[in-house]
């Protein structure tokens, strides 16, 4: 089974503060890999080092087993197969929801400046195709029906939805999802449970942040503990659930032993 | 090119150097300051500086009733009439610095206005207030009688001798009166706010502030009284800067603002901005570096010295010599 | 404002079949084509030649507006140093048609080349910094090349460059002093072809770039979108446009100085950006036409010109952001 992505030794820290420790992962291509760990614990920092926000004190970050992507620059990190949602929503609020992700698109696009200007073939070919792939996108999310309206208008649930639709545009191989059900209610969250599934079925592999517990046990594949930086587990959701280790870096409490 | 001047005169230039380097040092601080609390450029401390020289001038042709041909004053009649000038000074710039805090920022910062706007509201007080002076002064420059003589302290004119065929110059040195006690009083203003910030209650809400905005006022800051209280303080600086300034070179025009407000800006981004002693070491660099530059190259490249020093710190070294970075992406 | 001016009209535009669509085109472009016919109407300025006027500051200040404001407006960048590439523009046009026998035509070209380097030049470096940085540096430019061109006597140095050729017999228009007819339906050509250009742009890539860098940079990179590369493209064009505008105006001055490119026309162009509606092509235009055109026409309000501008710039900040014909708010599309 490929590794899609690879941390070997990652080690980053900022000043004085060691944000990940030594850190070993890595994600085998169609899984559903959640991170949890208690706030601060250095989940985010995970995907701002996998996208190239920063680049790591030590260690290594490989891509499909063939591209180290430390030290690459951002938007070649997404070219390679790489995209990511953020914590707090992050959408281009001022355009609409087929723009953004018509913009996200733009990355396989191979015309450029002067083709655009000029309307060559190749330019209004890629524009047709990039459009109707983003409207397909729109529709496999489910929010097509405000596909012109402007991002920063959409309810939330709507906006989550559109990071996600944003993130796929660009043809990824690995898709980072930083805490998508933020702020959702127990059904969206079930209905985002059942689209993420969904997402990988389609050959999507996926990393995903959260800290509803349910909504993890329900759809990983596997689990990994960060807790101050460090991985303290890394298993199947079931044995990631009773591990001692997890349960005090959560509780802070040895766990009973009866 | 010419090297020769500089050799011959390396220590003289240098007090020079220094001297106008704590005038950029204290108009350093007014940037240094309010980036430090609004993360804002405040194009407008280069008027508010304009304002101070004028405010000098005025108090002692207007109120004191001196005229540029009057004679040098002694004694106690020139500590008082020097201490007033710079006290209004002060006073004018730490009030004008308040009020374009109040007009200009203060409700693009309650509306969450991006920088971009912030920015350009700032670029239009400077201008306003630049035009403003231009129309009533009719371009017409401002001199300051001269109240304290130009005394030399120490005076030696350099020599020379030689070693075998080669030459070796001694440079020449003098102190002036002026020159030191513009020194002097930089040094106790500057360690001032430093102990200011450090200490006191509003000092360290003004560090919590530059620190996290948010967290501040969380822990009970007001933010308006520190940001205020920071312009305040940052007006103080640059109404004693020109107050020195006028001192020493004895006039002003309405355009005195800009190459010099560019100057100590520079001076900030140099020793990192929103860092109060990197301001201090940014000001004596930056000054030293451009009266060599000037008498290398020439007086009318002076401008251009800053400018390429600041470029070349933004590129290189955009922390500056101890500041914060400038360029993190906020993800 | 209850009513947003600009979706009203783009609301009409966009309910118009297309032949209504072509007659308003064809309307306005004919409108503003004749425009220097109405010198002896209410729009006489009193002291300037109307049709000089009309030419500059009118005509290219809407130039420059426009391409400044693909650089602020569209792409969010703040360059304080705008008519830098104006200058560099109108040397081009001096030095080149005082000591060759090229002509306007073939100057031309040259000009917008040079200008365009100089913005990819200054571009590279800097448009790694952020917003603030940004703007002193390109301030500086603007102020270095002027101070260069200031102390640089093999061309000229305050005095300038005089006796600039005017262009060649075009068809049968004549380019002269009192007729400066020619010079306005030049710029005007100009004109149409940085809107024609604009448009094209906005819809496809480079428009959807620059948009995603203005709204969120960071997030523009971690999408894919090369921001380096589009940053530059938005600098060298509005270079371009900027030189193109520095070599009409040599021309017709006949007389280049450096007093004559200073931080005051950077600040002047920004304020047409500003004033009329960051981002948007016809808020740009109205906001340059306003402030180029009124003070040549009031004529007791000329002397405090910069003044006015000064509070411009502060009051819409405050009151009126994005300008008096705002950047769309409704959902008009960013594709074709």
């Amino acid at each position: 089974m490929k590794k899609v992505i690879e941390l070997k030794g990652v080690t980053m820290q900022f000043g004085g503060v060691t944000a990940l420790n030594d850190v070993n992962l890595h994600v085998n291509e169609g899984e559903i890999l959640a991170l949890i760990g208690p706030n601060g614990a250095g989940k985010t920092t995970v995907f701002n080092v996998i996208t190239g926000v920063y680049k790591p004190t030590k260690g290594d970050i490989v891509f499909n087993e063939e591209l180290s992507v430390v030290g690459k620059k951002r938007w070649q990190i997404t070219e390679a197969g790489i995209a990511r949602t953020f914590q707090n929503v992050r959408l281009f609020g001022e355009m609409t929801a087929l723009e953004n992700v018509i913009t996200a698109g733009d990355v396989r696009s191979k015309s450029g400046f002067v083709g655009s200007l000029f309307g060559l073939p190749r330019s209004r070919r890629e524009e047709k195709a990039n459009r109707e792939k983003a409207m397909e996108l729109l529709k496999f999310l489910g929010i097509d029906h405000v596909a012109h309206k402007l991002g920063k208008n959409l309810p939330y649930g709507d906006q989550r939805r559109l990071e996600i639709a944003r993130a796929l545009g660009t043809q990824p191989k690995l898709l980072l999802l930083d805490e998508p059900a933020a702020g959702f209610n127990p059904s969206e969250k079930v209905a985002l449970a059942e689209t993420i599934k969904k997402i990988r079925d389609a050959g999507y592999t996926i990393l995903l942040i959260e800290h509803d517990m349910s909504l993890i046990m329900g759809i990983s594949d596997r689990v990994a503990v960060l807790d101050f930086g460090t991985k303290i587990a890394d298993d199947s959701p079931q044995v990631v659930q009773n591990d001692a280790r997890v349960i005090e870096a959560y509780l802070g409490v040895p766990a009973d032993a009866s | 090119m010419d090297f020769s001047v500089l050799v011959d005169q390396f220590f003289a230039l240098t007090i020079d150097g220094i001297a106008l380097g704590f005038i950029y040092s204290l108009i350093a601080l007014g940037y240094t300051m309010v980036y430090g609390v609004l993360r804002l450029i405040n194009f407008a401390n280069s008027e508010v500086f304009m304002l101070g020289t004028f405010a000098t001038i005025i108090t002692s042709k207007n109120i004191f009733g001196y005229a540029d041909d009057t004679e040098p004053l002694t004694g106690m009649k020139l500590v008082y009439t020097l201490l007033a000038c710079m006290l209004v000074s002060m006073l004018v710039c730490a009030i004008t610095g308040v009020l374009v805090e109040i007009v200009a920022y203060r409700r693009l910062r309650k509306t969450g206005s991006n920088r971009l706007t912030t920015l350009i509201s700032a670029i239009g007080v400077s201008i306003v207030i630049s035009e403003t002076v231009r129309i009533l002064t009719s371009s017409a420059p401002a001199n300051n009688p001269r109240l304290l003589d130009k005394i030399y302290l120490v005076s030696y004119a350099g020599t020379e001798f030689y070693i075998g065929s080669v030459r070796i110059p001694v440079s020449a040195f003098e102190v002036r009166l002026d020159t030191l006690l513009v020194i002097i009083f930089a040094i106790l203003l500057l360690f001032a706010v430093d102990r200011f910030v450090k200490n006191t209650r509003l000092g360290k809400g003004i560090r919590a502030v530059s620190m996290s905005e948010q967290n501040s006022q969380l822990m009970g800051v007001n933010l308006n009284k520190v940001i205020s209280s920071t312009f305040f303080i940052a007006g103080l600086m640059t109404g004693a800067a020109a107050f020195f300034y006028t001192t020493v070179y004895e006039s002003t025009k309405f355009n005195v603002g800009f190459e010099l407000g560019l100057a100590a800006f520079t001076a900030a981004v140099l020793g990192g901005i929103g860092n109060i002693r990197g301001a201090f070491f940014g000001g004596i660099a930056l000054g030293i570096l451009e009266i060599y530059a000037a008498t290398v190259f020439g007086t009318q490249w002076k401008a251009v010295t800053a400018f390429v020093v600041l470029v070349l710190v933004l590129l290189f070294k955009p922390n500056g010599l101890f500041g914060e970075s400038l360029q993190q992406a906020r993800v | 404002m209850a009513i947003n001016i600009r979706d009203k009209g783009a609301e009409i535009w966009e309910r118009s079949p297309k032949p209504a669509r072509v007659a308003i085109a064809s309307l306005t472009m004919i409108f503003a084509i004749c425009l220097p016919f109405f010198g002896g109407t209410f729009l006489n300025t009193p002291i300037s030649s109307y049709e000089a006027v009309l030419v500059y500051p009118v005509g290219l200040f809407v130039l420059m507006a426009l391409g400044l404001n693909i650089v602020v407006g569209k792409s969010g960048l703040l360059d304080l140093g705008y008519v830098a590439f104006f200058a560099i523009g109108a040397y081009t046009m001096a030095i080149l048609g005082t000591t060759t026998s090229l002509n306007f035509w073939e100057i031309m070209p040259i000009g917008i080349g040079l200008a365009m380097i100089s913005g990819v030049i200054l571009g590279l470096p800097t448009l790694r910094l952020r917003g603030d940085y940004l703007a002193i540096v390109t301030l500086g430019f603007g102020e270095i090349v002027r101070i260069v061109a200031l102390n640089t006597m093999a061309i000229g140095g305050p005095n300038g460059i005089a006796n600039i050729p005017t262009p060649p017999k075009f068809l049968s228009l004549e380019y002269t002093l009192q007729n400066q007819k020619a010079y306005y339906w030049t710029v005007l050509a100009l004109i149409f072809l940085v809107i024609w250009m604009i448009r094209r742009l906005s819809t496809r890539r480079p428009g959807r770039a620059w948009e995603s860098i203005r709204q969120d940079e960071d997030v523009a990179d971690l999408m894919g979108v090369r921001t380096l590369k589009y940053k530059i493209w938005a600098f060298a064009i509005g270079a371009a446009i900027g030189g193109a505008g520095g070599v009409v105006f040599a021309a017709k001055s006949m007389f280049v100085a450096p007093e004559m490119f200073t931080l005051n026309t950077s600040i002047l162009i920004l304020a047409c950006v500003v004033f009329g509606g960051m981002g948007n092509i016809w808020g740009v235009i109205t906001g340059a036409i306003i402030l180029a055109y009124l003070p040549e026409r009031i004529r007791f309000i000329s002397d405090a010109r910069l003044l006015i501008f000064g509070l411009t710039l502060v009051v819409m900040m405050n009151l009126r952001a994005d300008g008096i014909l705002p950047r769309k708010k409704r959902e008009k599309s960013l594709t074709s």
